[in-house]
């Protein structure tokens, strides 16, 4: 699919989210190039939305009423219904009656009772089963959002890590790699605040020390000092002290060092 | 006579290279037109689909570089004002090659750009509504005014101030500097969720804040301000390590 083959025919599938994440890739990235292609990937989202918004049609009330109205109408016309005596019959054993009646009663409870429980473990299922779909749906959203050419797309894809309570390792580590090799440095500094939030992982600790030894951003040297200090991470010592040894760096970041390394020590 | 003629229209086609001082090429098919430079850049918008780079003064080539063609750490000259301009992939690179000159560069508005400067002079950005890259990374300052997309910006030394005609909904606007001080204009009616953080300067506004409170806990760093504009809506995060915030209603 190279720029001027067209995409239209896979549109359809991928609103439907048919299309293998490699697909649909290229086919957002020849979107973002080609105008003709955009306009039907529009229409056919308004198109979509138009079905999915179209509801089956339901009498109005007033339809309701004359209806209702009319039946009545009909029912009073044929007259009263003369109720013919029924022919007497034998009175039963009361017993067996009420055994019959108890027996409807438990059939009836019973199948009510499976069917709820069928009902409810299922929903319990869809509802795992959509939580965990919603789930992996935010983490390619935001996984897909870290590699975005757009700086603020970037951004907004790492401040995604607020949806989740425990992301995964690949999550972790996604936001790692912005933190360290990111171009911008505001992207940068954006991963580096999300990850603090999982500062007592090893793989996080480490990355920070990572980072500060190949940092040459002030900014961003000065809050991972502030982290590192916080975690009381001994290992951050080393790099810490060779930065004090270089003649660029910034005198802050000096005195920030010399205030925190005793903390460490 | 005829040898005459050619040696004519040679000489004028010669004069007419050296005097020209502007650059123009076609943006189809570009996402992003990345410049870099290492001095000051006045970025505008005009009415075209196309680039164009006008250089106020040129420098005359020296004479004993006839004939040949200036080289920057960004590559040859192939623009004859002293730019390379590439194309790589969506993207259009157009880097400045000399170590002092002014340009003044034009695109269309909804054009995304970024900017990147690495030495000297100021960075002016002038009515974007696509997105706005720009990095200072050495002794440049950043000034932009009437943007209304999406924006990320950084400066090492001599801050940022931004005008906004609007703020793009759902695109995070971050504004980071080392040294300078932040400044930033916005809409009255701006919604928006804030985050201004100085480390070892001061944060100054006249917006209402609106300080979410939890249950009578004050926000536990000095550090950071946060705030809703109006109710909330886009995030907008400036930092300042050593400077001050300055955030403003636009008159």
């Amino acid at each position: 699919m190279t720029d001027e083959n067209h995409t239209v025919d896979a549109i359809p599938a991928y609103l439907d989210g048919q299309l293998s994440p490699k697909e649909a890739e290229r086919l957002e990235r020849h979107l973002q190039t080609c105008e003709s292609c955009m306009k039907e990937l529009q229409a056919y989202r308004s198109l979509f939305n138009a079905i999915d918004e179209d509801t089956d049609p339901v009498p109005t009330p007033t339809l309701r009423n004359t209806f209702f109205a009319q039946l009545a109408a009909e029912k009073e016309t044929e007259g009263t219904v003369s109720i013919l005596p029924m022919p007497r019959q034998k009175p039963k054993a009361w017993g067996n009656r009420i055994w019959k009646v108890a027996a409807s009663v438990l059939l009836l409870l019973g199948a009510y009772g499976i069917g709820s429980y069928q009902q409810r473990t299922s929903a319990a299922r869809e509802i795992a089963l959509l939580k965990q779909e919603e789930l992996q749906a935010k983490q390619s959203a935001m996984l897909s959002l870290m590699e975005n050419t757009s700086a603020s797309k970037r951004i907004q894809g790492v401040a995604y890590i607020e949806a989740f309570e425990k992301p995964d390792a690949d999550i972790v580590r996604a936001l790692i790699l912005r933190m360290q090799q990111d171009e911008n440095t505001n992207v940068r500094l954006t991963a580096l605040e999300a990850l603090s939030h999982f500062g007592k992982m090893p793989l996080v600790k480490t990355a920070y020390i990572d980072a500060l030894a190949m940092e040459k951003n002030p900014t961003i040297q000065i809050a991972l000092i502030q982290h590192l200090v916080q975690l009381q991470e001994k290992k951050a010592i080393a790099p810490m002290k060779a930065l004090l040894k270089k003649e660029e760096t910034q005198p802050f970041i000096k005195e920030q060092i010399k205030k925190g390394l005793p903390q460490l020590l | 006579m005829k040898k005459i003629m050619i040696c004519l229209v040679g000489i004028c086609s010669m004069f007419a290279a050296t005097a020209q001082s502007d650059f123009s090429q076609s943006l189809d098919g570009v996402a992003w037109v990345k410049i870099e430079t290492k001095s000051a850049i006045v970025l505008k918008t005009h009415d075209k689909a196309t680039l164009l780079i006008q250089v106020a003064q040129k420098k005359p080539l020296p004479s004993r570089a006839k004939g040949l063609k200036l080289v920057g750490d960004g590559g040859m000259d192939n623009t004859d004002i002293g730019f390379k301009v590439v194309r790589s992939g969506s993207d259009l690179i157009v880097r400045n090659l000399r170590k002092s000159q002014k340009a003044e560069i034009f695109l269309p508005k909804t054009q995304n750009v970024s900017v990147t400067n690495t030495w000297n002079g100021n960075i002016y950005i002038e009515g974007f509504s696509g997105e706005v890259e720009a990095n200072a990374n050495l002794n440049g300052g950043l000034v932009m005014s009437g943007l209304s997309g999406p924006v990320t910006a950084y400066s090492l030394n001599q801050g940022i101030t931004v005008t906004f005609d609007a703020v793009s909904k759902d695109n995070p606007i971050v504004l980071t500097t080392t040294n300078g001080a932040i400044d930033v204009s916005l809409p009255e009616n701006t919604k928006a969720n804030l985050e201004l953080s100085s480390w070892n300067g001061e944060v100054y506004t006249n917006f209402d804040l609106e300080r979410p409170e939890k249950e009578g806990l004050k926000s536990v760093s000095s550090k950071k301000v946060k705030g809703l504009l109006n109710g909330g809506g886009s995030k907008i995060k400036l930092n300042s390590t050593n400077g001050n915030i300055y955030l403003r209603k636009k008159e």
